[in-house]
């Protein structure tokens, strides 16, 4: 159990190169003990790297990492003590599923009745517990990756597990055992969890705090409401949520008013400090409110398409070029072809120049 | 009906790859196969093509048996998981590659493949080399690939799978606008996937395949309103129904010792008895006077909140519309909305449904 | 920091050549030499500190009739057998590598890695071994001497190496591929020319040069296998020893003929570095 500090790392895989191009930029991110944390965003983002960083399996070129205070930016990954879980599975193939699960334990010389116990504890939490004697090579590959995952876990002594997208070979069912298996480890051990992932919906039912990271950058840190509610970049907006957040182009006409074409827009926010023309109002498909009857102050759309959901419909509609979502209830009728939508105040985010105002 | 499949059955050392599969698909339509991973949905596609030969039945195109027809004389398209494309060609190559093949003289082969690329937004990308093209590029060149051969039966073998989040919703908007307007008239879509929500989205039939069976073939929202059993009520839902074993007897529904629920309208007429009683996340609902449960997790995604909870031997999941952070252990009253209740048989086929079907 | 890691790096680099070319150099400088400068000492420049001469060069093209060994001919068998055989390997065992690696074979409990190591084992065996039954069996078709024989047997010696080369290289190209190929309407022949081959050529490269470079180098079976009517130029530099070991002329010998390794060699790496080997796959 420790508190992770990153201290103004960056990285770059080809430092010495006259112009090097940074996987990581400079960065400064606080890993609380015992927190449960996921590191979101797009291929090439650099979390990977980052995570790296933090095993130390690839070391800085700038920077310090340090470990509840102390200095490990040259410590070897196996002094870190730390347990890392790959998006692939890791298994050693030659040996049984319960000597691959125990390995860890055995290298660090725990007594024999301990290993049987965690192995056990471990077995079946992930539902191992009838395979432990098979050789590791025959099982399939979501049995491979749990495997790999148990490794991950049965030292409950760990600094932090760091996964990199551990969960993508496995069935959606067994995803939900999994994540709710990884929070009681979590909450009974208070060990440091750290996920990396492109998935933002587990990222969300996840963690209790998600880094989003776009080209090397950290753009927000937050709890999933605020990264839903209060997305802080456009790119945040974007990225989380199934559909994205809404976005119009709007002028600012007021105090808090901005305009889309002849409708106005109240919103809860202060518009006197921005100075650019780049302003943006998003808002969430499910806080749109959808009506057939004409609405003040409601801008008028025709509906393109209904898709039935099952849970929900979402409806696809446009007014002229821009397209817009609105996610409504099954048994909410929609109407055929025109229909009117209002913002909730409170739920407009407005954004200059791609930032959150 | 223009592709006829009666009884496919494969089986390989002992276990069935394909377990008398049969299904009958029209031109111009979208298909989804829809199941678990391993349910069989590849070989299925694999048998379509030609390149896996079953071990019996007959599969029909346009009334002629496919039987003894190779692989490289069917009327196919496929593109698979894994960004499949010719390496040592570029994009134009790439493309036009089966038309070479078929000999078709060269202006048309320059027009469809412009046509293609078009479609699939690579306008521009003719003379690039396929390494320099990233994931969704690739698939998409693949896919432009199949579009140009205007083949009879296009197979996708869950082709987004290994797409980031992002450009998998990207995608598939796109996907289902290339299909509505390019091949609409003439070939027959076969589009495989685990995700439900995706079969949904692609608004075509759908076919439900469990361990190399067919479960269930029929419109999107059908097989959503009236699951045919269990099993396909759980594989269409996301998260997956809760089932629960309980009888009826004397006007109610009893789910345990002290769980009883009202007996709803659609039930009426059913026999008293034993049952599996179905009842999605989405119809669990948080209310003041309802039945105690306690909270083993909660997880919030966006607006929602999935709600894992424990009363009597039942555990279900619940899909609240609201966000908040319940704590493990605690104890929420929650309402079983007995509208939406499904009832099957034990042995898991349905016999009521809140959307008509059943018995 | 950086400056001691280059200078570190150059400084090997230029020790490494140095143990690299030395033994050229040496050769080099030794052809020129006739008797005199050979036993006097050791001397390596030439004109300052011994008279260069060309004597060890004209001995290889004398005919035996004036003192010489006459090294035109087995210079062109050496290139005819090791080429055509190179050839015929890589041909033959680039197509046993691709069913190696596509389809499954079963005869009892032998699958295909079985087959595959059976290939490879023949490297592992000592040559000797095969010397009398090769030895037999060409004289039996009545080959002995005969460029023809000389062929089949260098075919036996090297398709493993291509087999063993490709079969990897193959089971890299993934499958899908081939399907793809069928699909756009490619009989299986054509599938695996047309795509399967364009993309393994790197690999038959490879195993082009190795095939090379063995058959080149090959003394024990030229030696066992030939004796008057056809002659290898191993056999033949092996010729040049009389009772003085003339150091000139063997190293003269010994120049020539890794000439056309060198040359080989500097063509694949041109062809190596311009990337035309990217034949890679996401």
């Amino acid at each position: 159990m420790a508190k992770i500090d990153l201290e103004d790392i960056a990285h770059s895989y080809d430092p010495l190169a006259r112009e090097p191009v940074y996987a990581l930029r400079k960065a400064q991110l606080s890993w609380r003990n015992g927190g449960r944390y996921a590191i979101l965003g797009p291929s090439g983002c650099g979390k990977t790297t980052m995570l790296n960083i933090m095993s130390g399996i690839v070391g800085p070129s700038e920077g310090r990492i340090l470990f509840d205070d102390v200095d490990v930016t040259k410590t070897k990954t196996a002094e870190r003590n730390i347990a890392q879980v790959f998006q692939f599975p890791v298994i050693y193939n030659t040996m049984t599923v319960g000597e691959n699960l125990a390995f860890p334990l055995i290298c660090r010389n725990v007594a024999k009745d301990v290993i049987a116990r965690k192995v056990g504890e471990v077995a079946e939490a992930l539902g191992l517990e009838k395979l432990l004697g098979r050789r590791a090579k025959s099982l399939t590959a979501d049995q491979k990756q749990l495997i790999s995952l148990g490794r991950g876990l049965v030292r409950d002594d760990v600094a932090a597990i760091l996964m990199d997208e551990p969960l993508t070979v496995i069935d959606p069912d067994l995803k939900f055992r999994l994540r709710r298996k990884l929070k009681e480890i979590n909450e009974y051990y208070n060990s440091t969890l750290i996920y990396v992932t492109h998935d933002q919906n587990e990222a969300m039912t996840f963690a209790e705090d998600i880094v989003v990271m776009d080209q090397g950058s950290v753009v927000q840190i937050g709890n999933p409401q605020e990264l839903f509610e209060r997305p802080s970049t456009t790119f945040v907006g974007y990225f989380i949520g199934a559909p994205a957040m809404n976005m119009f182009e709007v002028r600012v006409t007021g105090k808090n008013k901005v305009s889309f074409g002849e409708v106005e827009f109240a919103t809860d926010t202060d518009l006197g400090t921005i100075k650019t023309a780049n302003v943006k109002l998003g808002i969430r498909s499910e806080f749109i409110e959808l009506s057939a009857a004409k609405v003040k102050n409601g801008l008028q759309v025709d509906i393109e398409r209904v898709d039935d959901f099952g849970n929900y419909q979402l409806v696809s509609a446009h007014n002229g070029g821009q397209a817009i979502k609105v996610k409504v209830k099954r048994e909410t009728p929609v109407p055929g072809d025109k229909a009117w939508l209002k913002f909730p105040e409170k739920r407009c985010c407005v954004y200059a120049d791609e930032v959150l105002v | 009906m223009d592709l006829v499949a009666k009884g496919l059955t494969l089986e390989i050392e002992g276990e069935n790859h394909l377990d008398d599969i049969s299904f009958g698909m029209r031109k111009g339509e979208l298909y989804t196969l829809l199941g678990r991973t391993l349910a069989g949905k590849t070989t299925l596609l694999k048998t379509i093509a030609g390149l896996i030969t079953p071990d019996s039945g007959r599969l029909l195109f346009e009334d002629c048996d496919l039987g003894g027809v190779p692989v490289w004389e069917r009327n196919i398209a496929m593109v698979y998981q894994q960004f499949i494309n010719y390496p040592h060609l570029n994009v134009f190559e790439n493309v036009a590659f089966p038309l070479r093949q078929r000999k078709v003289d060269p202006a048309a082969i320059n027009r469809r493949v412009m046509t293609a690329l078009s479609s699939v937004g690579l306008d521009g990308f003719e003379g690039r080399k396929i390494q320099a093209l990233s994931g969704g590029q690739q698939q998409r060149v693949a896919l432009a690939r199949s579009l140009a051969k205007e083949a009879g039966i296009l197979l996708l073998d869950e082709p987004l799978v290994n797409l980031d989040y992002k450009l998998r919703e990207q995608l598939r908007e796109e996907f289902r606008n290339i299909f509505s307007s390019t091949v609409a008239s003439d070939s027959i879509l076969i589009y495989s996937s685990t995700d439900p929500l995706e079969a949904m989205q692609l608004g075509g039939e759908v076919i439900v395949l469990d361990e190399a069976r067919v479960l269930q073939q029929g419109p999107g929202h059908e097989i959503f309103e009236n699951p045919a059993n269990t099993r396909v009520a759980e594989i269409s839902n996301d998260p997956a129904m809760n089932l629960m074993n309980g009888t009826i007897g004397d006007g109610s529904i009893q789910l345990g010792a002290d769980m009883a629920l009202p007996l709803p309208p659609h039930f009426k007429g059913l026999t008293p008895g034993d049952y599996i009683f179905g009842l999605r996340a989405s119809d669990v609902i948080l209310a003041d006077k309802g039945i105690s449960f306690t909270v083993e997790l909660s997880e919030i995604s966006g607006s929602e909140t999935y709600l894992h909870v424990a009363g009597g031997a039942h555990k279900f999941v619940g899909l609240l519309d609201m966000v908040r952070n319940f704590k493990a252990a605690e104890t929420v009253s929650l309402s079983l909305d007995v509208k939406k209740i499904y009832a099957f048989d034990m042995a898991g086929d349905l016999v009521s449904s809140p959307f008509g079907g059943g018995r | 920091m950086h400056k001691i890691y280059l200078s570190l790096k150059y400084g090997f680099i230029c020790v490494w050549s140095m143990f690299v070319v030395a033994p050229f150099l040496w050769a080099l400088s030794t052809s020129f030499k006739d008797f005199q400068s050979v036993t006097s000492g050791a001397t390596y420049i030439p004109w300052l500190q011994f008279e260069p001469t060309l004597e060890g060069w004209r001995v290889l093209w004398e005919s035996p009739a004036n003192g010489g060994v006459d090294i035109a001919e087995p210079y062109l068998n050496s290139i005819i057998v090791t080429c055509l055989a190179s050839i015929i390997s890589i041909i033959l065992g680039t197509l046993s590598a691709y069913a190696l690696s596509r389809f499954t074979f079963k005869a009892g409990f032998i699958r295909n890695n079985d087959i595959t190591f059976f290939f490879i084992s023949q490297r592992i065996m000592p040559p000797v071994v095969l010397s009398i039954p090769f030895f037999i069996m060409l004289g039996f078709l009545g080959l002995l001497d005969s460029m023809v024989g000389l062929i089949m047997v260098y075919i036996v010696l090297l398709m493993p190496i291509a087999v063993w080369i490709m079969v990897d290289f193959f089971n890299k190209v993934p499958r899908e591929i081939d399907e793809t190929a069928l699909i756009d309407g490619c009989n299986p022949y054509q599938a695996f020319f047309k795509v399967v081959l364009p993309n393994s050529i790197p690999g038959m490269i490879v195993a082009g040069m190795f095939c090379l470079i063995f058959g080149w180098t090959d003394f024990f079976f030229a030696f066992i296998l030939t004796f008057t009517e056809v002659q290898l130029l191993p056999v033949r530099i092996v010729a040049l020893n009389s009772s003085i070991t003339p150091w000139w002329s063997l190293s003269a010998a010994a120049l020539i003929s890794v000439a056309p390794l060198i040359v080989v060699a500097f063509i694949v790496e041109r062809f190596l570095s311009k990337g035309n080997l990217s034949g890679a796959l996401k």
